[in-house]
């Protein structure tokens, strides 16, 4: 008994000592008299670590200010943090905001729009893409920085379809070019290798408009005022799903239904040869070309029959200055954001994690040059992104509730990829997004404005 | 207080005081009430500051519609209540839980209670089985949640290659709104089993065997004894057990979010997930506070039927 409890004070001692120890190496790595910018962001894997690494070279180069990067999980949370944070001394000073979310943290009027210190300084924008800038832009004033950026892209596994003597997808394909590629294979492989896998995803939704040219909410996608009423059903999203439902019932294309363990599942068929081709965002091009031998092929994102393309959106997410910090602590969140920015941080971004540089002076960067020379599929995503001109159906939808579109149009997708009448579940979704857009807007008290 | 009550003694002892004090011109009971304030008042203010305060913050919100920082700015009254329930997708969701957590219920138990009857048998290797059975207690939803994914994987699973294997069309487990249901059925009876199997097998322990003998000269046969001694000897057990699993189920949320989402086609949205989604991913906290106040409604609901129908069934 007594030797027990000798056993046991001599844990507790050491463990007090264990957390005695930590708190003074906070302390004294605290001891910075530079002036504090705390960043909260969302990133994961590769682009933590680089993101890191960015930081620490910021905080090395000038001795004015610190920045301090904290995780703060997935983007659907973060934007509920943010919002409930701000004014606290918890709030950061500069923070990482998915795409959907703009509009949301634009009317919370809790933010510094960029434009300030664009203005101020002359700050030269036109080096930045003009479909992502656009993206985050509102009436002409740059709310947001983009910063990791990615493009829906058709990737297929150049390998496989070579084996079975497929002609491979055109660069600009269309939907029937992506229909004869996938029943091909389907139909070779002895019905063995699927066609293509089009996730249950919102996003990709949203893309087969824009890059139809359809609005998906009223007042032009919500750039020439607040939307009240949405379209799921017109000409392009009708079509669009008709393929998809079509081909899914012929066996060609397959259904992996929705959420991460869809995308998970999703890119599993395709490492593993069972699916030809799947649409999905540009940063998975690290992913993929790392888990498989397999030559891998990307094309641009396919549009409908008889239309031209009127490109597509972007996907990721954008950096925003907190106005409830002083002007000193915002001019260091600007620095920061120009500091990522750069030429030759956003060549290493786009190596290091399969997002875009934005810079366009990138592209002569060595390091991206090198990327492109090892793996040429990888200019693809830039070419279609710089290609793109940006008007309001493929800048993204400005307006609330994002999140809640892409719940109900996934539902719809999930009904209409199970055989439901197509009209019907994209009407419903329909008339179920417009009363939330109606209660919402009432809350806001966004038309009294 | 009670303890005072029980304890003569000391009954003896403060009827003693309390007449000394009364003497003294003090109100005899004061005393006994500042010990309740000074006793009781630590928890009550715990309670209110993170049950009654919640609970009452979220019957407030269930009136009013709240803007996107999640202030309450328009009074609407029940129309959240009526939009709720008009709603195709809400009625669903409701169905889809009942289905959900009876489907949960019914197979924890029996199947808790069958491996805990076979874990009584003393044969060689019986220790190993009854770590088993019981070892799925330590593990994470989230461990949990991925295993059954591989299993349920469409192209290189498990359960899709075992029926390639043996020529048939593998299902779609989490894409086709009827399996997915089953899917998640099967995984939290698995994630279930583990505790419900460990408290039946207490109880089973706790069985005088006695009976049993009893019952071996009267030449009754097994499931006779299982049915009339077993069974009534732990109806309390699985009183406790049927209330807990059914609580627990209509809380579920880990491994829907891990393996699900919710879909395909909301079949596996369930309360829970929806006011999660409400409140957390569309900062509707109106709406989802509504929600909470439906769902606590039906837990006190079905909480209450089982207290009133189940326990007439305890024996003892």
């Amino acid at each position: 008994m007594k030797r027990k409890r000798t056993i046991f004070a001599a844990l507790v001692i050491i463990f007090l000592a264990i957390i005695g120890f930590t708190f003074s190496q906070k302390s004294s790595a605290k001891a910075d008299s530079r002036i504090k910018i705390v960043f909260w962001h969302e990133m994961t894997g590769p682009g933590q670590v680089q993101l890191n690494k960015f930081v620490k070279e910021f905080n090395d180069s000038q001795n004015k200010y610190v920045v301090v990067p904290q995780f703060e999980g997935n983007y659907n949370e973060a934007v509920q943090k943010i919002l409930n944070t701000h004014g606290t001394s918890t709030s950061p000073a500069l923070f990482q905001s998915m795409d959907i979310s703009t509009s949301q943290i634009y009317n919370s009027g809790y933010t510094t729009p960029v434009q300030k210190f664009i203005d101020k300084e002359g700050y030269d924008t036109s080096k930045i893409s003009a479909v992502a800038r656009a993206f985050y832009s509102k009436n002409g004033t740059q709310l947001s920085m983009p910063f990791n950026t990615s493009q829906p892209v058709l990737y297929y596994n150049a390998t496989l379809l070579k084996k079975y003597g497929i002609t491979p997808p055109p660069v600009n394909p269309s939907y029937s070019d992506i229909t004869r590629v996938a029943t091909e294979l389907y139909q070779k492989s002895g019905k063995k290798v699927k066609g293509l896998s089009v996730e249950i995803y919102g996003w990709l939704f949203e893309q087969f408009l824009a890059n139809g040219g359809e609005s998906l909410a009223n007042n032009e996608d919500g750039h020439s005022g607040v939307p009240t009423s949405v379209n799921f059903s017109g000409t392009v999203a009708t079509k669009t799903m008709k393929w998809l439902q079509e081909n899914i019932k012929s066996g060609a294309f397959m259904n992996f239904g929705a959420g991460s363990s869809a995308s998970a599942n999703e890119m599993a068929a395709f490492l593993s040869g069972k699916l030809g081709m799947f649409l999905q965002s540009s940063a998975d091009i690290s992913q993929l070309t790392a888990g498989t031998k397999d030559k891998l092929g990307i094309t641009y994102y396919p549009h409908a029959d008889g239309q031209k393309s009127n490109g597509v959106s972007i996907g990721g997410a954008s950096l925003w200055i907190s106005n409830d910090k002083s002007s000193e602590v915002q001019q260091g969140a600007w620095n920061f954001i120009k500091f990522l920015m750069n030429a030759k941080n956003q060549a290493t971004w786009q190596v290091a994690t399969g997002y875009l540089a934005l810079n366009k002076d990138s592209q002569d960067e060595p390091v991206l040059k090198k990327l492109y020379k090892s793996q040429p599929e990888a200019k693809v995503p830039g070419q279609q992104l710089r290609r793109t001109k940006p008007n309001n159906t493929n800048s993204g939808i400005f307006m609330q509730g994002l999140i809640q579109e892409r719940t109900l149009t996934q539902t719809a997708m999930e009904q209409i990829y199970n055989g439901s009448n197509i009209k019907n579940s994209l009407v419903e979704a329909q008339k179920a997004m417009n009363s939330y857009i109606t209660s919402d807007n009432l809350a806001n008290k966004v038309n009294q404005k | 207080m009670e303890t005072q009550a029980k304890n003569p003694n000391f009954n003896i002892a403060s009827k003693k005081k309390k007449s000394a004090e009364l003497s003294l011109g003090y109100n005899p009971y004061a005393k006994d009430k500042l010990y309740a304030v000074l006793f009781l008042g630590p928890s009550l203010l715990i309670l209110a500051l993170f049950v009654f305060y919640p609970m009452l913050r979220t019957i407030y919100l269930s009136f009013f519609l709240t803007n996107n920082l999640g202030k309450p700015t328009v009074f609407v009254g029940l129309k959240n209540y009526f939009a709720l329930f008009s709603s195709n997708a809400y009625i669903n969701s409701l169905i889809a839980t009942l289905v959900y957590v009876i489907a949960v219920s019914i197979f924890t138990i029996a199947i808790g209670l069958v491996l805990a009857q076979a874990a009584t048998k003393k044969v060689a290797g019986i220790n190993f089985f009854r770590t088993i059975f019981s070892a799925t207690m330590g593990v994470s939803v989230s461990v949990a949640a991925i295993f059954w994914l591989f299993i349920f994987n469409p192209s290189v699973g498990l359960l899709s290659q075992l029926f390639t294997a043996l020529n048939l069309t593998p299902i779609n487990w989490l894409t086709e709104p009827g399996w997915a249901m089953t899917a998640i059925v099967i995984s939290t009876v698995w994630m279930n089993l583990g505790f419900t199997f460990l408290i039946f097998f207490g109880a089973l322990q706790s069985v005088p065997y006695t009976l049993y003998e009893a019952a071996q000269i009267e030449g009754v046969s097994k499931s006779y004894q299982f049915f009339h001694i077993t069974l009534p000897m732990i109806s309390p057990t699985i009183f406790f057990v049927s209330i807990i699993t059914l609580i627990e189920s209509f809380k579920s949320f880990g491994l829907i979010d891990l393996m699900t989402a919710g879909g395909p086609n909301n079949a596996t949205n369930l309360l829970v997930y929806r006011i999660y989604q409400d409140a957390f991913l569309n900062g509707n906290y109106g709406l989802a506070s509504t929600e909470s106040v439906i769902l606590a409604v039906i837990i006190a609901l079905f909480t209450f039927i089982q207290f009133k129908v189940l326990e007439k069934r305890v024996t003892y």
